[in-house]
């Protein structure tokens, strides 16, 4: 809604209430009508460089078992490595590449599956760009949203970053067989992701031994 | 980093709004930027100048009003302004709770957005 008043002989005052960050928001509203017409469930994966979120989602994949009715979505900047490894569980993956830009956005995702085959899907995992502060801003319309940290970022990430974990339904610390080896108290980072998001189940896992898969996937209520 | 993505926005209504309008020539724009967002008001400010360069909006003043941040309580629906926990140093993005009962389940009511409000404009 805009009103124009003149100001002056020819100056003029826009008025408008553009929120632009509603743009996305609304991509990100169609995209899970989309999962829901289609009845998937779409679960976005966030974290930091190096976190382990690929190997977090090849671990889920090998627990769940289900071959193709489980689709991936791998962010990247430019590289492909990512939806490799995924493709190894048997997995069907697409890929996107953001160039630029440090975060998916709904409008890349809306894309995506349009270009993937969707039939016989069941769940849909979507590996976003591995950063802790843009993806936090840009839902994708998915039904939940992880974000996973590790011992190796050291005590402080969880504090530092409120806002991305504000905003998860799952926090997961990984590597936690390198807590000692770091020196790291993993209750303290469960002390703060209480304080900061006190409804999101604290995980802590290996993902490359498996451990703590189980909880994962029962906090997100996918039978196994 | 994602100030380059909101700020192509921003440019691109800007100057959508103008041709819409029948503009010549934009003189200034005026956003508002929520405390609870992630945006770095300098950078915002940077990209925009930048992105409006060369058009009829190069040069245009760029105003910007931070929105002070405003939560509701969702366990005894205290509205207002959070308690910010200053003891952990990280300003306004670090934990912040309900100041009358020490909730941290607080929803952003304002101060969590990005918003166009204004294009002044020579016609």
């Amino acid at each position: 809604m805009k009103v124009v008043k003149p100001k002056g002989p020819e100056i003029f005052d826009i008025e408008l209430e553009k929120d632009l960050l509603a743009k996305n928001r609304n991509l990100a509203k169609e995209n899970r009508k989309r999962f829901d017409h289609l009845k998937i469930t779409a679960i976005d994966v966030m974290g930091s460089i190096g976190s382990g979120k690929t190997s977090l989602i090849k671990a889920l994949l090998k627990k769940l078992n289900m071959g193709e009715s489980v689709g991936v979505i791998a962010g990247d900047l430019t590289t492909t490595i990512d939806a490799e490894r995924i493709r190894e569980e048997g997995a069907r993956v697409i890929q996107i590449n953001t160039g630029k830009e440090c975060h998916l956005d709904a409008h890349l995702v809306g894309q995506a599956i349009e270009r993937m085959s969707l039939s016989g899907i069941d769940i849909l995992f979507i590996e976003n760009v591995g950063n802790l502060i843009c993806p936090g801003e840009f839902p994708l319309g998915a039904h939940k949203r992880i974000v996973v940290t590790s011992t190796t970022e050291g005590p402080y990430t969880l504090i530092k970053h409120p806002y991305i974990f504000r905003q998860a339904d799952v926090i997961v610390l990984n590597k936690i067989d390198l807590a000692k080896a770091m020196k790291l108290n993993p209750s303290q980072l469960e002390k703060d992701s209480r304080k900061i998001n006190p409804q999101a189940p604290f995980i802590r896992t290996n993902a490359i031994k498996g451990t703590g898969i189980p909880e994962i996937l029962r906090s997100l209520k996918f039978k196994t | 980093m994602h100030e380059f993505s909101i700020s192509s926005e921003i440019a691109k209504t800007v100057l959508d709004t103008a041709e819409e309008n029948k503009g010549i020539r934009v003189l200034s724009i005026l956003l508002e930027i929520g405390e609870m967002t992630l945006l770095s008001v300098e950078q915002v400010k940077f990209w925009v100048q930048e992105l409006l360069k060369g058009s009829i909006a190069e040069g245009a003043e760029i105003n910007i009003k931070t929105i002070r941040v405003r939560i509701q309580c969702e366990f005894c629906q205290h509205q207002g302004r959070p308690f910010f926990d200053q003891q952990e140093g990280v300003g306004h993005l670090g934990p912040y709770c309900c100041p009358k009962c020490k909730s941290f389940q607080v929803k952003v009511k304002k101060g969590g957005g990005c918003t166009l409000r204004q294009i002044r404009m020579v016609r």
